[in-house]
């Protein structure tokens, strides 16, 4: 009988926890004790003796090992879900791996990646009400509202987070308190991402858009914004590419642009767009508008074509998420991308810095009527403290780091893009807070139903506000 | 002979019973909780309050629900009846075929209707391809410019309409072909003898003799289009969802992205109404017509 069939029973018999340490070590001690041997003995010839006393030698201290590891805790499983599919979920794969090694034995991640946005967020909240969730999944911060409203996410004790060193003093307050509803956390920030813009450095020299620090200049104000692009045109087919389908970057861009002259989204009262700001509105949407009516941006093109041009080299400047930065920096690696690129934080076009951003975290599903036992939970948590300071690996992604002590680190400060863009941390203008906003929520719809079309000339934007004021109002009732 | 008559009937309920079983639980069951839960504030999973006629009332005053009848009434007008004739002529154009020839051709018609729909999708999406789609030189011809078909407002539902058409064509070819088939040549051949002009032997013979094809064609047609959802939910990505939202996708968007299952089943309920109605209406109309 083979080694191999040997085992597979026990493991079964344990497969509640998932593959058991001895049925690991036994796969491990059949291979040393086996394998090698052979090939030792076919490979040397002689003194075949000195050989089987170090095999049997061997067999001995696995034995021991095999009894030790026997009487301690069987190995956690810790079920993962997330939405990362990109440049970025690479990153986090690598993450889960170097994880699963630095906890061998004790915590073994299985992660699966869903799509991003509905889907994702469907399949948690369905399968969490029939106690088929995973055990940690990444969740946006903007959604925790939603989240909690439709009872997806399970309350985490902020004893539970002090027992692995998390708490508010670890994170920028903002981000911190974004996870908690009536302060009851649900979710644990991982990082902050936000809107940057893309630049192909040859391109910008050649406009004469460099300054002397090798970092785009003039790109300030509304008004010297459209003189850029008008001397960016004649280098290349679109000044600026951005996505201007749907929802995604142009609610990303619109927030901004709105958080730049402090436009009010949702006043505390439930008003959308309260009067004051209605102009304001108007007047990012106008902006948008004009990048598109003059030919400088591509009109209604999606978000994977919108990357494209930039790539490709047919566009000067992307507006998009530093998520991104993975894609540019791995093409640039492989020397694909053909030009030099940068990224720097979205240039101020009304009265100040103010700039669009979310977060990832990590929330656990409330799976009903699974009760989570003390180890699992221990895992889990330990999972998200774990991540949360091997977090620089994470701002590899383009990402910021939630994690103070890894934001404030020597690293984090000189790691590029990241460093040239790191100021929007402390501009950041994070998505309103509604049960009707955040990633895939009726906001977005929102976005791709009023703002993409006045974006595209379809609409005029004064209309486009006040019916998509109506509609958020109405769906709000 | 003496029969048992009540064993008989007990075993004859007890040879009905595994699908009267199956239905109840399968069908009966579920339509009936959509019908309980459309009187309740349930959300997407678990129980909700009773809270009598109010998902109804909200519905005859919501915009988007009568947006999305709206909608869905256009395109089962783009579909239903175009579909039915553009079957009906092909059928009878291959019916002409014979031989290896006819399989060929048939096979040909057929072969997009095995397509799933997300194939279908990526197929078209790609065809009106704003910068490389082979369909945009003869939209270039029409409208002077590349044109993107999925994007404009008064293009989307015909766009979709038309590529519903070209998917699920192929089965009702099928059926007009079966239709054809049994009419019997002697009626051609008494016609051929009376010297009656091609047209006069289609209005005259295949037309009538082929009408209750049609009428399940029509109403088969009608049932399944008021039921869309996968080609525009799928073609409206990235795009504007609302000006072209139909029923169905309404009430995915209702329960699955807004958490209202109450409110999602009581549209589901009219919709279920919509198509009894409707389908009952259309057959009975065909086959009163059939008939006279």
């Amino acid at each position: 009988m083979s080694p191999a069939k040997h085992i597979t029973p026990q493991n079964k018999r344990r497969s509640n926890s998932g593959p058991s340490q001895d049925g690991y070590l036994n796969i491990g001690a059949d291979r040393i004790a086996g394998e090698p041997q052979c090939q030792r003995k076919w490979r040397r010839g002689p003194a075949p003796r000195e050989d089987y006393v170090k095999t049997f030698l061997k067999i001995a201290m696995l034995s021991t090992a095999l009894l030790s590891v026997g009487s301690v805790q069987a190995q956690e499983t810790v079920v993962w879900w997330d939405f990362l599919s990109g440049g970025d979920g690479v990153r986090m794969k690598a993450l889960i791996e170097q994880f699963n090694t630095e906890h061998a034995g004790e915590i073994e991640i299985q992660p699966t990646t869903l799509e991003w946005g509905t889907p994702f967020y469907t399949k948690v909240q369905t399968s969490a009400a029939i106690g088929e969730g995973p055990d940690v999944m990444t969740y946006h911060l903007s959604r925790v509202p939603l989240g909690v409203e439709s009872g997806a996410l399970a309350p985490i004790s902020a004893e539970d987070l002090a027992g692995v060193d998390l708490g508010p003093d670890t994170f920028a307050p903002a981000n911190w308190e974004a996870g908690q509803i009536e302060g009851q956390q649900y979710a644990v920030p991982f990082d902050i991402h936000s809107l940057i813009l893309y630049y192909n450095k040859d391109k910008l020299a050649e406009a004469g858009l460099l300054g002397e620090d090798g970092l785009p200049t003039g790109l300030d104000g509304a008004d010297n914004f459209m003189a850029a692009l008008e001397k960016l045109r004649g280098g290349s087919e679109y000044a600026l590419s951005l996505q201007t389908s749907g929802d995604g970057t142009p609610w990303r861009v619109f927030y901004s642009l709105f958080g730049q002259q402090d436009g009010v989204f949702l006043a505390e009262d439930g008003t959308f767009f309260p009067e004051e700001s209605i102009p304001k509105a108007v007047a990012a949407v106008e902006t948008m508008a004009s990048w598109v009516e003059g030919g400088l941006a591509p009109a209604l093109t999606e978000y994977e074509g919108s990357v494209a041009l930039f790539t490709s080299g047919a566009a000067a400047l992307h507006l998009n998420g530093v998520w991104e930065v993975p894609t540019m920096a791995d093409l640039s690696e492989k020397g694909e991308l053909g030009f030099e690129w940068g990224a720097i934080a979205v240039p101020t076009f009304f009265d100040h810095p103010a700039t669009w951003a979310d977060s990832h975290g990590f929330a656990i599903p409330n799976n009903v009527g699974k009760e989570v036992t003390p180890e699992k939970k221990a895992a889990v948590l330990e999972v998200i403290s774990w991540m949360n300071k091997n977090s620089l690996a994470w701002a590899n992604a383009g990402h910021i780091p939630a994690y103070t002590p890894v934001r404030e680190s020597e690293e984090f400060k000189t790691m590029q893009p990241n460093a040239t863009y790191s100021i929007l941390a402390d501009t950041a203008v994070f998505d309103p807070r509604s049960t009707l906003a955040g990633v895939a929520s009726p906001v977005y719809d929102a976005v791709a139903n009023y703002i993409s079309p006045a974006m595209n000339g379809e609409l005029e934007p004064q209309d486009a506000i006040e019916e998509m004021k109506a509609d958020l109002q109405d769906q709000a009732e | 002979m003496i029969r048992n008559h009540r064993g008989e009937v007990a075993i004859a309920y007890l040879f009905i019973l595994p699908f009267v079983l199956t239905y109840g639980v399968l069908f009966l069951w579920p339509t009936l909780q959509m019908v309980y839960l459309s009187f309740t504030d349930a959300p997407l999973i678990g129980p909700g309050e009773w809270i009598g006629f109010e998902n109804y009332v909200e519905m005859f005053d919501d915009r988007r629900f009568w947006t999305s009848v709206k909608n869905t009434a256009y395109f089962v007008a783009l579909t239903v009846i175009p579909n039915t004739l553009i079957g009906l002529a092909i059928a009878m154009m291959v019916s002409r075929l014979k031989g290896w020839q006819q399989s060929l051709i048939l096979a040909m018609f057929f072969l997009p209707y095995i397509l799933p729909v997300s194939v279908v999708y990526r197929i078209w999406n790609w065809m009106f391809n704003l910068q490389f789609g082979i369909m945009q030189y003869p939209l270039t011809w029409v409208f002077g410019k590349p044109t993107p078909v999925f994007r404009t407002q008064w293009m989307f539902m015909p766009a979709v309409a038309f590529v519903t058409i070209w998917w699920t064509c192929g089965f009702n070819i099928l059926l007009f072909l079966s239709g054809l088939r049994s009419i019997s040549t002697d009626i051609y051949e008494a016609a051929a003898l009376d010297n009656a002009s091609r047209w006069t032997i289609f209005r005259r013979i295949t037309w009538p003799l082929i009408w209750p094809v049609t009428a399940l064609v029509l109403t088969i047609q009608l049932i399944l289009q008021l039921k869309i959802f996968d080609q525009v939910y799928l073609f409206v990505q990235g795009g504007r969802p609302d000006p072209s939202m139909v029923l169905v996708q309404y009430i995915y968007s209702q329960a699955f992205q807004k958490n209202q299952g109450g409110y999602a089943a009581a549209i589901a309920v009219a919709l279920f109404v919509i198509v009894i109605v409707f389908s009952v209406l259309q057959f009975q109309l065909l086959r009163a017509r059939g008939e006279k």
